[in-house]
């Protein structure tokens, strides 16, 4: 196994097929063609953006050979659009699509809970005559009275002497 | 019994449940350790900056992250332990009651000393007195002595269905021409509620259980009339 890895590791250092289209210094993978894409942790790009270039920008990368500080302000920045699409500046900002998706997800739910009144209303029959409030103040009587749960749990927080529940 | 919105246990009625709630506490715990850790590291991730394509291994966080969990298994996995050994205690029982499972109602029998036998049967919504707690008051209740060490052997006559008392820490499976046994002590007298818990057909959920743990008197007391009334 060893010698097989060792064996295409050089081939794949050795023989890169770039097609001369290498933008910078960084290593040029081989697995895929090469293509361009603006994302923050692949700052260099395999490819330059612009491919065929029109004639004012083959005579502007004719003076780029020379020396730069003879270009202008509007020159560098054309050089920059030939090779990136967009700025750092603009791949990073963000938008406003989290607007949506929250305002969308809010009216879903609140649509939803429209339908679960619906329901309450027209489809399901009366609760048990066990949840009228005279009768959950029985039942409430009786599990003080029975002590339930007394050590931490629901009497234990009621005030036996006193009638009430503990401050 | 549960009183409503309660997200908790009910409180221990016996000391395998109070050690129950311990361990509980201990691996909740643990589990809420973990997933903080978890959900900072997600945070973390999604709203950094930091880019790295580069990284291929790191033995060092491998090393942590392999020794690290194992030994949080070993210390949820001690007390666990314990405690399945402390139920399986030989003991003593001063009684020892049947408690078979039909469809849809419990029949307990005790027969160490007379032959008493009785069907405790769910109290219907419309038949409840004020006061009573709906689905989960059955007519004869399943009365045992206090602080005494008990054994129940539980069975069904017909389908599976499951014997429960949450709040006395109990749960065993009623199968079928078995005869599963199992163990308890009540710390405090009281009365404790619990459902079938294997689904037996339609009426699954309207087959409650109820025990009453009294003084040793009144043990005997009800014992006798109750063998009266058969």
């Amino acid at each position: 196994p060893n010698f097989s890895l060792r064996l295409s590791a050089r081939w794949h250092t050795s023989f890169r097929p770039t097609g001369g289209r290498e933008q910078g210094v960084a290593k040029v993978e081989e697995y895929t063609l090469p293509a361009y894409f603006d994302r923050r942790e692949n700052p260099l790009p395999d490819v330059c953006y612009v491919q065929n270039l029109s004639p004012e920008q083959k005579s502007l990368k004719e003076k780029e050979i020379g020396s730069w500080a003879a270009l202008s302000n509007e020159e560098k920045i054309a050089l920059y659009r030939i090779s990136f699409k967009q700025s750092f500046a603009e791949m990073n900002q963000g938008s406003s699509e989290w607007k949506s998706v929250v305002g969308g997800m809010m009216f879903l739910i609140g649509f939803t809970g429209l339908v679960v009144l619906w329901q309450r209303k027209y489809v399901y029959g009366p609760v048990p005559h066990t949840f009228d409030a005279e009768y959950k103040a029985k039942e409430l009587q009786r599990t003080l009275d029975m002590r339930m749960n007394p050590v931490e749990g629901f009497a234990s927080k009621w005030d036996y002497e006193n009638k009430q529940w503990k401050k | 019994m549960a009183h409503p919105l309660q997200l908790g246990f009910q409180d221990a009625a016996s000391p395998v449940m109070e050690e129950l709630l311990h361990f509980h506490d201990h691996a909740l715990m643990v589990v809420f350790l973990i997933s903080t850790l978890v959900l900072y590291i997600i945070l973390a991730m999604i709203s950094t900056k930091l880019t790295n394509k580069f990284i291929l291994d790191s033995q060092e966080i491998e090393i942590i992250w392999t020794v690290l969990p194992a030994v949080i298994l070993i210390l949820i996995a001690l007390p666990s332990l314990r405690i399945l050994y402390l139920m399986d205690e030989i003991n003593d029982p001063h009684l020892t009651i049947k408690a078979v499972g039909h469809q849809w109602y419990w029949s307990y029998e005790y027969t160490d000393y007379e032959d008493l036998g009785f069907d405790s049967y769910m109290i219907p919504t419309q038949d409840l007195a004020p006061g009573q707690f709906r689905l989960l008051e059955a007519d004869h209740r399943m009365v045992v002595p206090v602080e005494s060490p008990l054994r129940v052997l539980v069975t069904a006559e017909d389908v599976l269905h499951s014997w429960a008392v949450p709040a006395l820490g109990v749960k065993m499976d009623a199968v079928p021409g078995r005869l599963n046994q199992t163990a308890f002590i009540t710390s405090r007298p009281g009365i404790f509620y619990g459902q079938c818990s294997e689904i037996c057909g339609a009426n699954h959920s309207f087959m409650p259980i109820v025990v009453e743990a009294v003084p040793l008197e009144h043990f005997e007391t009800w014992s006798s009339l109750m063998l009266e009334d058969a």
